[in-house]
């Protein structure tokens, strides 16, 4: 009696697994798509990371290719030693620092500052025109750059207006001022944009808070410093974790676009060492060493910035 | 309430700092526009501010002529088309099928999904991965490796879990299957989100030229966004060869002259798409990134 009762259960448990299957047969063909694509384009690959362990011959394929020396970690070690890649880290850091805590503050500025516009119409003007050059890519921002900083464009004409004596320069010709260049067409074209997520935030704010504060008698400074942020903190802080995995991620298209003969040798970036090495050279093995050390650094960053959070704000992306 | 003189000024310096704003946001993209209404041999002595000086329409001719333009226009408009209507459809089929109740391995499936977005492949083995795939030099590159996109997807989702649930029972009880009832009923209720990532996906497409940079060689499968990168950064490098070498000065000078303004137009053209959905754009864009920041 037992036995068949417990027969029963299985088979009832089986024909629930087959059930289950053609129940939902259709939502798994529906995902059936994605799965394939995420295995193709996303897990494939991954077996490709073995080149950075190994000294990747074409003609051999991955797995017939010998293994690097030092237990498969000379092209690790040649990040540090070789000048040119070492040169490229710092770079990589110091322009992501710079970008990063440089231009962070600017979104919640203007954020604010949207949010004092009485008129409503010039709100919504502003707002349009601040956005728009985040749609543009960053080749025809790099176009417009090039035109504005031209010896006979707007810049030198602005700077001839403004001081006597002003000789014409192109500022893209030089090295020392590359970064300069990076960061204000960075915030050009994305400070409009990053600040809708702070004002979404600001929009938020029970406006009782503002009330009872003005009765009080806090001014606009007060009212910005002990409501408004505090109000939009936990904004703040999860836009400044999901940035920090870019910290060593500087844009590719922006340091490509914008390097030219006078400029380039001076600030290469990880990304653009692996492409020119990589893609364009056949340097296989270094390069996704080098990308592969890129990409690890900046999950940890993720992950600890995360971490960090969790702890101090209780806020987190996971 | 009456407003403080504080206050008043206040809101004078803030709008007088907007408007600024605004000049500086849009001055460049306006200047370019004049400069490609302007004569190439006038514009050489520069100075041209948001209007040309000497009007024509030769820059826009030129481009128009121009057959490596009109092929990478063909390619580009091509590209946008299949790559929005499939990755939508390969996103969306997978956030529906996620969303259906009681989905038995949800979990499994939504991680084996997300896993790679935390997984730093990089380029070179992506590379190599493209070229096993014959994927270098085809049109196909494209399109495929971006048919799915794991935030689109959590994007849509959200948005169907939000749907009443009663739509789609009732439907069931008169026999639909899933896919009848994907597109016949949740779909057309889901076209907001669609709208947004529709546009999402489209604007990353017409924009990209990285693709073009990594994996494509043939002239033919160029790109309008290349086509201008390379315009833009070997008009840089003429440039920097004028200032480098002391050349014959007349036709390094006009070869230089009628690029500019030829660069221009082609940043224009290049640019005009955008700007013509740029209204719709505002309105999903931001609606779209107001939900990922909800559900992060």
């Amino acid at each position: 009696m037992e036995k068949t009762m417990e027969q029963t259960l299985v088979t009832k448990k089986k024909r629930g697994f087959v059930d289950n299957l053609k129940k939902y047969s259709g939502a798994y063909l529906m995902i059936l798509p994605a799965i394939v694509s995420a295995i193709i384009f996303s897990y494939l690959p991954m077996y490709g990371i073995i080149m950075a362990f190994k000294n990747f011959d074409v003609k051999l394929g991955i797995w017939g290719s010998p293994w690097a020396a030092h237990h498969g970690m000379e092209h690790f070690m040649a990040i540090f030693k070789n000048p040119e890649m070492f040169k490229a880290v710092k770079n990589t850091i110091w322009f992501g620092l710079v970008i990063l805590f440089g231009g962070y503050p600017f979104p919640i500025i203007l954020a604010l500052m949207f949010n004092e516009i009485r008129s409503k119409w010039f709100k919504k003007v502003s707002q349009t025109i601040a956005y728009f050059p985040h749609f543009l890519s960053w080749i025809a921002v790099i176009g417009l750059v090039y035109t504005f900083l031209a010896k006979e464009g707007p810049f030198n004409q602005l700077m001839g207006a403004l001081f006597e004596n002003w000789e014409p320069v192109n500022p893209l010709m030089k090295s020392e001022l590359f970064l300069e260049i990076m960061f204000v067409s960075h915030l050009w074209k994305s400070v409009g944009y990053s600040s809708v997520v702070f004002l979404a935030a600001i929009t938020g704010i029970d406006p009782g808070l503002y009330e009872a504060a003005s009765i009080d008698g806090c001014g606009k400074w007060k009212q910005v410093w002990h409501i408004t942020l505090p109000s939009i903190k936990p904004t703040m802080v999860i836009v400044l974790i999901m940035s920090l995995g870019g910290l060593v991620n500087v844009n590719f298209e922006q340091v490509y676009g914008l390097q030219n003969a006078f400029t380039q040798l001076e600030n290469e970036v990880i990304g653009t060492i692996v492409y020119r090495q990589g893609i364009m050279g056949g340097k296989y093995s270094p390069t996704t060493a080098f990308g592969l050390f890129q990409g690890v650094v900046s999950l940890i960053l993720v992950v600890t910035a995360n971490w960090i959070s969790k702890k101090i704000t209780e806020q987190s992306i996971w | 309430m009456k407003r403080s003189f504080g206050e008043k000024l206040f809101t004078a310096i803030n709008t007088i700092i907007m408007v600024l704003i605004c000049v500086i946001s849009v001055y460049p993209y306006l200047n370019q526009l004049a400069i490609s209404l302007n004569d190439g041999m006038d514009a050489i002595s520069g100075g041209i501010t948001i209007f040309p000086r000497e009007f024509t329409f030769e820059n826009y001719r030129t481009v128009f002529s121009n057959p490596n333009f009109l092929d990478a226009a063909k390619i580009s408009v091509l590209r946008v088309i299949l790559a929005t209507l499939l990755g939508l459809l390969v996103t969306y089929a997978a956030a529906y099928g996620l969303t259906r109740r009681g989905l038995p391995y949800r979990k499994q499936l939504t991680l084996f999904l997300m896993l790679p977005s935390y997984i730093p492949v990089g380029t070179i083995p992506t590379y190599i991965n493209m070229k096993n795939l014959g994927l270098i030099n085809n049109f196909w590159v494209y399109i495929l490796p971006g048919l799915f996109a794991f935030y689109n997807m959590v994007i849509i989702r959200s948005f169907l879990q939000e749907l009443p649930p009663e739509m789609e029972e009732s439907a069931k009880i008169d026999g639909a299957n899933d896919f009848t009832i994907m597109f016949r009923i949740i779909f057309p209720m889901s076209l907001p989100v669609v709208a947004c990532v529709a546009l999402w996906i489209s604007v990353g497409a017409w924009n990209d030229w990285t693709t073009t940079l990594t994996y494509i060689t043939d002239r033919e499968l160029h790109t309008l966004q290349y086509l201008m990168m390379r315009l833009v950064k070997e008009a840089e490098l003429a440039n920097s060869m004028s200032m480098q070498q002391t050349m014959s000065k007349g036709q390094q000078v006009k070869a230089q002259v009628t690029g500019d303004t030829v660069k221009a137009a082609t940043l224009i053209v290049t640019t005009l798409p955008i700007l013509m959905v740029y209204p719709f754009l505002q309105k999903y864009f931001i609606k779209g990134i107001n939900l990922g920041a909800v559900k992060g």
